[in-house]
């Protein structure tokens, strides 16, 4: 019953494309679409909801390969997933559907060309973390990252080509490094193809000699580094954002720049333990005093909205790469949790952003003021958003953010507590955009362009993405165990159990 | 004892108790919209429920072994973090207190919010508030708590922010938001140091293990202080209580006054043990209670908003509270027994006695000044009022019940000492006993607490009206007459510890109680300095439109109004100067260095890396994608073997 789903989850939304590129009347390419990104959610939640029941094979459930005529470089598509993959996938699906229906309702020019492209990336994604085999790993990455490049150099708004340049510059770059950590890997292990459990159990048997490891773990981090916008690489990212039409700012923040933390999380830290443990230091510290200290009070001067989530998104990556470099089980599982959350907040605050922009015509935070009289429902929306992304209880990104401190603690006092003071600086310029935006009286900049144009609140075609995305930052918020038990017992299998061991004080 | 309630378990009542406000907050928040009045009734029965399933609990005798429950919410390697109720004297007394004032406000809230626009979010918010309280309250770890906390802040700030238009309001609820995230990233780091050093946080079995700590002890226990200090508003992070006066006045009473800014307390008291086994962290938590009950009761004299008198009265009596905390054991004991072995010391105890009195006067006062604001047509100040005690005579009597709760009154002979006589007394007595500067200090600031409450009390209340709205008030209707008698009862009687049976007497029984001499002598103090205070003020301040203090002593009103202004000035200058400036510099150097310079250069260096990759990227995208394309057909043209 789940033999073909996961191929199927990749196939629809590149048959959706085909559909459409075919050349069908715009209104049934929205409803062909539309299907193609509902395919994915509907297969990501069923996977999820049927996970814990499979019979695992070596942490893998769904296994499935196909021949792919390239058998004889050790290749072949051998999708599956285990209990770190499964989150991502979820993340994958769910926030594709709420980024596609977002852009079928944004009444974009050249609107099939775009829908196609989109579900392309949608296919790339669910394929990133459906692949047990490296190679298509990295294939379906590349697969999903063109059609950004050409999204944002076509449908992006102020600096388009610069930004959609520069962003193709710098990804390029992080994947052609990461390309060649990962072949690195593969050559090194002995093993006969890019399968990741044979790859495993190779390199179990055999090992790699220290110093490769610090070599293959060095190019790995910096070239995954690049691709999730590690300090001081994260240029690209705020701009690139800043650029990007919002349902490609979403997919690509919310979920493809994931891929990066994932090969660490999945493949880099457990393959080699040497090299991880070579690089912990420098990757926490600038993961620590960059990503988090500089960028946080970067992302407290920015004055447009869109750079400000763009920048904060940048900040919280920081506590990703705190949590890979605790190399435990514990911080493992926080980035991976952190990841899941943060792309459900980041791409809700980028749709909602992008809801305001309707309204005010402007992302400047210092022209607009008091939103919340006209569109009640746009500022709770935007408020809840906000609250996920500064780490509130009850929300998906607080148990993220806790498990990495905890983590961290035991790998270095000094970062923990430096980290933990990004809970304030995200608290400042998230509650103070939510405040610019929503609260307080009209600025006179925005009154005139009220009087032009009055804001009415979200429609239904924008509340219902908005609602899936906070329904899932709900959901995990509430019960984190649905993602974290199967995530547990992928991680206790390679990663080194630390932490105090509990002693029961007697009463 | 016991081991059910109409067929269920205690557990499963404390579980409903806890989730009924959750459930009330959700169906609002998705369906009640637009229903204000419906949202306000569901809200209210809410309450009620809370109430009765509290009260239950409280004084049914269900404790510990029969109520205690925990489980596993997220495992991740060997940490675990679990949801469980720990339910013992302390969390009954305070279940009580949160449930009794809770059910007052509410129904207040349904006459004081009636015309109001957004009355669904109102009662929603107050929902969602007793949720987050509750778990507080019935948490039985720090990781719990400290996700409980993070929820009654944000309450707190949606409350704050009701009156969204208003940028006064905006401001306030960031500056409580964020000043209470400065003293929950202390909070946060202790839980985390505590789980490193025993092993848990389970409360139990940390007080358990207090004595086994070792040096780092009196880091931790500071850093967790650090969460109190935020949530119960204490020097120096005691800024954003006036400021949060902005909310709806029901919600100042309800959070601001009577429970949430009590939560701090709360939680010391439950992991007293710990500060126990640190004197020094004891020490610093007594020092900065005292300076925080001195400070406002200084800032509250200059004050002519009725509410902020009462926001800055709130400070100094939460002062109150901590220096009692920190006051710690008192080593003599009228029955000659050591008090170890008590479920905490004389100092918590002493606290908590005071919370739950506070509670009643202060929630009691706020509303009374709701009435007051309502039947004023929400005029503020105290200035603009006057003769109100002809025109609202319920909201007088109730307010003066108040007023000599909190001054300490043991009224006239013959008549029932109020229960702000007994808590303060102990406190004092404590003080007097443990630590002579500091009971100078909660004595003279007890001169102060009666010298500005007397001043509000005769402005408010007395002369003829000063304004048009003074002349045509008001009383409310019966929602808002019956919470102020309810609360004037509790603050009547509420000192007499006889009057709870035996519900908390794990609590009651440490408060300190002076014997002979000792006795004599804290009775004359307190009377004297409630005297002098009262005095004062009565004979200062006649019912006038203008502050008899600032004509009489220009230099010391202005003084007391710079104290007043000093810790907001310090701040504001931070973050206008230091932080965004520093903002605006990393900026600057991010867009010259980063974007600009290295990365440029940079780029050539990974471009050599990728093989030349970047020639090929320059010119335009659609060339990437092509060059792409070509690679995956190259690739699989020489893995079919067509290429050989």
């Amino acid at each position: 019953m789940f033999t073909h789903l996961l191929l199927l989850s990749i196939a629809a939304p590149l048959a959706a494309a085909a559909v459409i590129s075919a050349g069908i009347p715009a209104r049934l390419a929205k409803v062909v679409a539309a299907l193609g990104f509902l395919a994915p959610a509907l297969i990501a939640l069923h996977v999820w909801y049927h996970f814990s029941a499979q019979t695992l094979n070596q942490g893998y459930a769904f296994t499935t390969s196909y021949a792919t005529g390239l058998q004889s470089l050790g290749i072949k598509l051998t999708l599956g997933l285990n209990g770190i993959a499964l989150p991502l996938y979820v993340l994958a699906g769910v926030v594709g559907l709420a980024a596609g229906l977002y852009a079928i309702q944004s009444g974009a020019e050249r609107i099939k060309t775009y829908l196609a492209l989109l579900l392309i990336m949608q296919a790339g994604l669910m394929g990133v973390f459906a692949s047990v085999d490296i190679f298509f790993f990295y294939f379906f990455h590349e697969l999903a990252l063109i059609p950004t490049f050409i999204m944002v150099g076509v449908w992006g708004g102020k600096d388009r080509g610069y930004a959609a340049m520069k962003m193709t510059i710098y990804l390029t770059a992080g994947a052609m490094l990461s390309l060649l950590g990962l072949i690195a890997i593969y050559y090194k292990s002995g093993a006969e193809n890019f399968d990741l459990i044979t790859l495993r159990q190779t390199i179990l048997q055999g090992g790699i000699a220290g110093g490769a490891q610090n070599l293959i773990f060095g190019l790995l981090m910096f070239g995954f580094g690049i691709l999730v916008s590690l300090w001081p690489l994260h240029t690209w990212a705020p701009l690139g954002y800043g650029a990007a039409p919002s349902s490609a700012a979403m997919l690509h923040a919310g979920v493809l720049k994931k891929f990066g933390l994932y090969g660490l999380v999945q493949i880099a830290v457990p393959l080699l333990p040497l090299g991880a443990a070579h690089w912990a230091q420098p990757l926490a510290w600038l993961a620590v005093a960059g990503n988090l200290l500089v960028i946080g009070f970067i992302t407290i001067a920015q004055r447009d909205l869109k750079q400000m989530v763009g920048y904060s998104s940048v900040m919280h990556m920081g506590y990703a790469f705190l949590g890979v470099a605790t190399l435990s089980a514990v911080g493992a599982g926080g980035v991976i949790l952190m990841m899941v959350a943060h792309g459900f907040s980041v791409s809700l605050l980028f749709l909602l952003s992008t809801s305001v922009y309707h309204r005010t015509q402007t992302f400047d935070l210092t022209e607009m003021g008091g939103l919340a009289q006209k569109t009640p429902v746009l500022a709770a929306f935007f408020v809840t958003a906000t609250m996920a992304s500064i780490g509130l209880p009850g929300l998906a990104n607080f148990w993220g953010e806790l498990t990495i401190f905890v983590a961290a603690w035991q790998f270095s006092k000094v970062l923990t507590v430096l980290a933990v003071s990004g809970v304030v600086i995200s608290a400042i310029y998230g509650l103070r955009a939510a405040a610019r935006v929503f609260f307080g009286q009209h600025t006179e900049a925005l009154t005139k362009v009220l009087a032009e144009k009055p804001a009415t609140d979200l429609r239904w075609s924008e509340k219902i993405p908005a609602l899936i995305l906070i329904a899932a930052l709900f959901f995990i918020g509430f019960w984190p165990k649905s993602l974290s038990t199967p995530l547990n017992a992928a991680l206790e299998a390679v990663y080194p159990a630390k932490g105090p061991t509990i002693t029961i004080v007697g009463q | 004892m016991p081991n059910s309630v109409f067929g269920y378990s205690p557990t499963v009542i404390a579980l409903l108790t806890l989730l009924t406000p959750l459930a009330s907050a959700a169906v609002i928040a998705l369906f009640l919209r637009r229903q204000g009045s419906i949202a306000a009734l569901i809200s209210t029965f809410t309450a009620a429920l809370v109430a009765a399933g509290g009260l239950t609990l409280a004084f049914g005798g269900y404790r510990e072994a029969a109520v205690d429950a925990s489980t596993a919410w997220l495992t991740l390697g060997n940490f675990t973090l679990s949801l469980g109720i720990k339910f013992d004297d302390l969390s009954a007394l305070m279940i009580s207190i949160v449930g009794v004032v809770g059910l007052c406000v509410h129904v207040f809230s349904l006459g004081y919010m009636h015309d109001d626009s957004a009355k669904a979010r109102y009662f929603g918010g107050l929902s969602i508030f007793m949720f987050s309280m509750l778990g507080i309250v019935l948490a039985d770890n720090l990781f719990m708590i400290f996700i409980f906390w993070e929820l009654v802040g944000f309450s707190s700030y949606v409350l704050i922010n009701h009156y969204d238009h208003r940028q006064t309001a905006a401001d306030a609820s960031k500056k409580a938001f964020i000043t209470n995230r400065v003293g929950d990233f202390g909070f946060l780091l202790g839980i985390i140091a505590c789980y490193y050093v025993f092993g848990t946080v389970n409360l139990t079995q940390i007080t358990a293990a207090a004595g086994t700590g070792d040096t780092s002890l009196t880091l931790i226990a500071l850093l967790l202080f650090c969460g109190a200090v935020g949530k119960s508003a204490q020097v120096p992070l005691h800024v954003w209580l006036p400021d949060a006066m902005e909310g709806p006045t029901p919600v100042s009473a309800l959070i601001h006054a009577a429970t949430m800014v009590a939560a701090g307390i709360f939680m010391l008291c439950r992991i007293e043990p710990l500060f126990a086994a640190a004197p020094v962290a004891l020490t610093v938590v007594m020092w900065v209670g005292a300076v925080t009950a001195l400070y406002a009761a200084l800032c509250a004299i200059t004050q002519s908003d009725i509410k902020k008198i009462l926001a800055y009265s709130t400070l100094s009596q939460l002062g109150y509270m901590v220096a009692a905390f920190g006051l710690g054991r008192l080593d003599i004991t009228p029955d000659g027994e050591t008090s170890k072995m008590a479920l905490i010391t004389a100092g918590a105890a002493a606290a908590m006695f005071h919370l739950t009195t506070h509670a009643f006067f202060k929630a009691l006062m706020f509303l009374g000044s709701g009435s007051v604001i309502h039947g004023c047509h929400h005029e503020q100040d105290i200035f603009k009022m006057g003769g109100l005690a002809k025109k609202m005579p319920l909201t007088f009597i109730t307010f003066t019940i108040g007023v000599l709760a909190i001054i300490g009154m043991p009224a006239i002979i013959g008549m029932p000492f109020l229960a702000g006589f007994f808590s303060k007394d102990a406190i004092l007595y404590l003080a007097m006993e443990n630590n002579t500067p500091v009971f100078i200090i909660l004595a003279f600031s007890a001169v102060l607490t009666a010298f500005y409450m007397v001043r509000l009390w005769r402005l408010v209340f007395f002369g003829a009206p000063r304004t048009e709205d003074a002349s045509h008030a008001h009383e409310g209707g019966i929602s808002m007459v019956l919470p102020l008698i309810a609360l004037a009862i509790l603050s009547v009687i509420g000192g007499y510890t006889a009057i709870y049976g035996n519900a908390f007497k794990a609590v009651w029984s440490q408060i300190p109680v002076a014997h002979g001499a000792a006795h004599t002598t804290i009775l004359i103090v307190s009377v004297a300095v409630m005297l002098v205070g009262a005095g004062l003020a009565l004979v200062l301040y006649k019912p006038a439109a203008t502050d008899a203090l600032a004509a009489k002593s220009p230099a010391l009103f202005a003084l007391l109004s710079v104290l007043k202004g000093s810790f907001d000035g310090v701040y504001n200058w931070y973050v206008a100067k230091v932080q965004q400036r520093f903002a605006l510099l990393l900026e600057f150097l991010e867009r010259i260095f980063l974007s600009g310079l290295i990365i440029r250069g940079l780029s050539g260096v990974v471009g050599l890396v990728g093989l030349g990759a970047r020639a090929l990227h320059v010119g335009s995208l659609h060339a990437y994608v092509y060059w792409f394309l070509f690679g995956a057909a190259v690739l699989w043209a020489f893995a079919g073997g067509w290429l050989n």
